[in-house]
C-alpha cells in the first residue's frame, strides 16, 4: 500500500491501522495516556513506551470549517473538515459528507469511519453517530 | 529565592527605546509584482528598510553593534550585503527579536541594535495552504492534517472562530467589524496596499475562502521590508533625532500542549497565554487596558482581534462583537486598533509593520493620529506563542 507523508517513524504503524478499518494510536505503557500525531514521547510523563490501542470510534465534535476553495488534488471545494475529541482524549481532524454537514452541532456524537484516498491509501473520517 | 518570581517582564522595562523605523514602498512594490516584475530579492527589501531606519534614527551604520534579522534571510549575508559587522546578533521574528534586543541591550552585550525583515513571499509564490505549505516541519498541524483535507492557516482559524460563535452566540458580522474598522484605517494610511473603503454588507457579500471565513478576513501576501533601530535608553535620550519611543514592557508565555491537532486554539482559544502575558506586561508597567491608547494585534486573520480583546481584559468573554460596534476599534473609535490597516489593509510584514504604527502613533507621525496618544500596545499569538511589548512616551 501507499502512505501519505510520514512525519515520524510510527506514523506508518498508525496508517497500517487505518488500512485494515481498526485505527488505533498510541497509548502510554508507564501512565496510559493516549497521544497523537505518533511522537517519540508522552506529553504527561515523557516516558517512550507505548503500545497501539485501537480507538473505540466514539467522538464528539468540537468545530467544522468549509473550504470553498481547492487547496489538494484529492479535494475538490466545497469540502468540510471537523474537528472532534476522541472519547481517548485527543482531537482528531477529519472530513465529513457535505451531506451531513446540517447535521454539525456542538459536542454532537460521530463515528469515526475510513475512506479510500486517490492516492492509494484510507484515512479517517467521520459520521454522524446518529441518522437523521 | 522562587523559581518562579513574577513578573519576569519587570526585568525589561525602560531597558531601550526604539528610535529609528523604516520599511519599502508597499504599494508600488506590490504593484510591481503583480504585473510580474520582481523589485528585490528578501535581502533588497531589507536594505532598503534599514537605509531608511538608519536616516529617520540620524545614525550611521557604524554606530551598529547589534544585528537581528528575519528567519528568510541569512545573519551573515545580511551582515555582509549591509556592511555591518555586528559585535553580536541573531535571527528572528519580530517580536521575539525585540526581546532578544531588550536582553542583549541589558546585558551590555550591544547598545544599538538594528533589525531588519525582507520577505519576497509574493514574487517567490511561498504558499501557506496546499501541498507546498511552508513551515510544516516545525509546525505540523499545517501540513499532518492534509491527507484528511485540513490545510492552509486559514482553516485552523475558520475552526476557531465557529466554535466561538457556536460557544458564544457571536456572529459573521461580528467578525466583520474588524476587516471593516482596519479598512477605515489603511484609507487614511498613504503607504497601505488597500484602501478602498469596505463596508460590513461589502464584508459579507465577499466570497467565503474557508468558511466561516470571508476573502477579507485573510492577510495580503506581498513583497517588502521593515527595519528598526532599537537603542538602550540612555543612549537614546541623548543621540535620537526624534524622542525615542520606550520599551516599557515584553513578556511571552508559550502553549503547546496537543498544539499539532490545535488543543491550545480550540479549546482554550490561547486565553491562558494571554493571562500570563497580560500580568506580567500591565504590571510591569503601571498600566492596564484602560490606560492603553492604541492597540496593533497581529493579524494573520481578522479574528485574532476578537479573541485578543477578551483575552487581554479590553472586553468579556464573547463580548468581542457588542465592543467592537459600540466602543468601536476603528477611527474615532474608544480602542483604535491596528491604525495603519494591519496585515488586512497595510501590508503582510509579518508583525514587524505594527511595531513601526506604534513608533510612528507614539510620534504623531500616522496616516491617522490618535489624540493624545501615550501608550501602545502589541499582541501576537500565533503558532502556540503569545506575546505582548507595551510602548510609550515615557520609559
Amino acid at each position: 500500500m501507499n502512505y501519505p507523508v510520514l512525519y515520524s517513524p510510527y506514523d506508518a504503524a498508525m496508517w497500517d491501522s487505518i488500512a485494515h478499518d481498526a485505527m488505533a494510536i498510541q497509548q502510554c505503557t508507564e501512565c496510559g495516556t493516549f497521544r497523537y500525531p505518533p511522537g517519540a514521547s508522552c506529553p504527561s510523563c515523557l516516558s517512550v513506551g507505548f503500545d497501539w490501542t485501537r480507538l473505540s470510534g466514539r467522538a464528539n465534535a468540537l468545530s467544522w470549517a468549509t473550504f470553498h476553495r481547492q487547496y489538494l488534488p484529492a479535494y475538490p471545494a466545497p469540502h468540510t473538515v471537523v474537528a472532534a475529541r476522541l472519547e481517548e482524549g485527543p482531537i482528531l481532524i477529519a472530513g465529513i459528507d457535505a451531506a451531513e454537514k446540517p447535521g454539525l452541532q456542538l459536542d454532537v456524537a460521530l463515528k469515526v469511519i475510513t475512506r479510500d484516498h486517490p492516492d492509494g491509501y484510507k484515512v479517517p473520517w467521520f459520521t454522524l453517530a446518529a441518522r437523521r | 529565592m522562587s523559581l518562579n518570581s513574577s513578573p519576569y517582564a519587570r526585568s525589561t522595562a525602560g531597558v531601550a527605546a526604539m528610535v529609528g523605523v523604516g520599511h519599502t514602498d508597499y504599494r508600488p512594490d506590490y504593484d510591481a509584482v503583480r504585473a510580474g516584475k520582481k523589485p528585490f530579492d528578501s535581502y533588497g527589501y531589507a536594505a532598503v528598510a534599514l537605509q531608511r531606519a538608519l536616516d529617520d534614527a540620524g545614525i550611521d551604520r557604524a554606530d551598529v553593534d547589534g544585528l537581528i534579522v528575519s528567519p528568510q534571510i541569512s545573519l551573515e549575508r545580511s551582515s555582509e550585503l549591509f556592511g555591518i559587522n555586528p559585535r553580536w546578533g541573531g535571527q528572528a521574528d519580530a517580536v521575539q527579536g525585540i526581546l532578544t534586543a531588550v536582553m542583549a541591550i541589558r546585558a551590555g552585550l550591544a547598545s544599538v541594535v538594528a533589525l531588519a525583515f525582507g520577505n519576497d513571499q509574493r514574487s517567490a509564490k511561498v504558499q501557506y495552504g496546499g501541498p507546498q505549505a511552508m513551515g510544516g516541519g516545525a509546525n505540523l498541524s499545517y501540513v499532518f492534517h492534509a491527507p484528511m483535507g485540513l490545510t492552509s492557516q486559514g482553516a485552523l482559524y475558520a475552526l476557531m472562530w465557529q466554535r466561538h460563535m457556536e460557544l458564544t452566540g457571536a456572529t459573521e458580522a461580528d467578525l466583520g467589524e474588524v476587516s471593516v474598522a482596519q479598512r477605515a484605517w489603511a484609507s487614511h494610511n498613504p503607504h497601505a496596499i488597500m484602501r478602498k473603503p469596505l463596508n460590513l454588507e461589502g464584508y459579507l457579500a465577499s466570497p467565503y475562502i474557508c468558511e466561516p471565513l470571508h476573502l477579507n478576513d485573510y492577510c495580503l501576501i506581498n513583497d517588502g521590508g521593515v527595519a528598526f533601530i532599537v537603542m538602550e535608553s540612555g543612549l537614546a535620550r541623548a543621540k535620537s533625532k526624534k524622542p525615542p519611543v520606550y520599551i516599557k514592557a515584553v513578556a511571552r508565555a508559550d502553549l503547546h500542549n496537543q498544539s499539532s491537532t490545535l488543543y491550545p486554539r480550540l479549546i482554550d482559544f490561547y486565553h491562558s497565554g494571554h493571562d500570563i502575558v497580560s500580568r506580567e506586561v500591565y504590571e510591569t508597567a503601571g498600566l492596564g487596558p484602560e490606560d492603553i491608547d492604541a492597540l496593533m494585534v497581529y493579524d494573520s486573520f481578522s479574528c485574532h482581534i476578537p479573541f485578543v480583546l477578551e483575552g487581554f481584559g479590553f472586553c468579556g468573554t464573547g463580548e468581542a462583537g457588542r465592543f467592537m460596534r459600540e466602543t468601536g476599534i476603528g477611527p474615532g473609535g474608544g480602542l483604535p486598533v491596528n491604525t495603519s490597516g494591519g496585515h488586512l489593509s497595510e501590508s503582510y510584514m509579518q508583525g514587524w509593520n505594527h511595531q513601526v504604527e506604534a513608533v510612528r502613533q507614539l510620534r504623531g507621525e500616522a496616516g491617522l493620529n490618535v489624540p493624545d496618544c501615550r501608550n501602545v500596545q502589541f499582541v501576537s499569538d500565533f503558532v502556540g506563542k503569545v506575546y505582548s511589548i507595551i510602548y510609550g512616551v515615557d520609559p
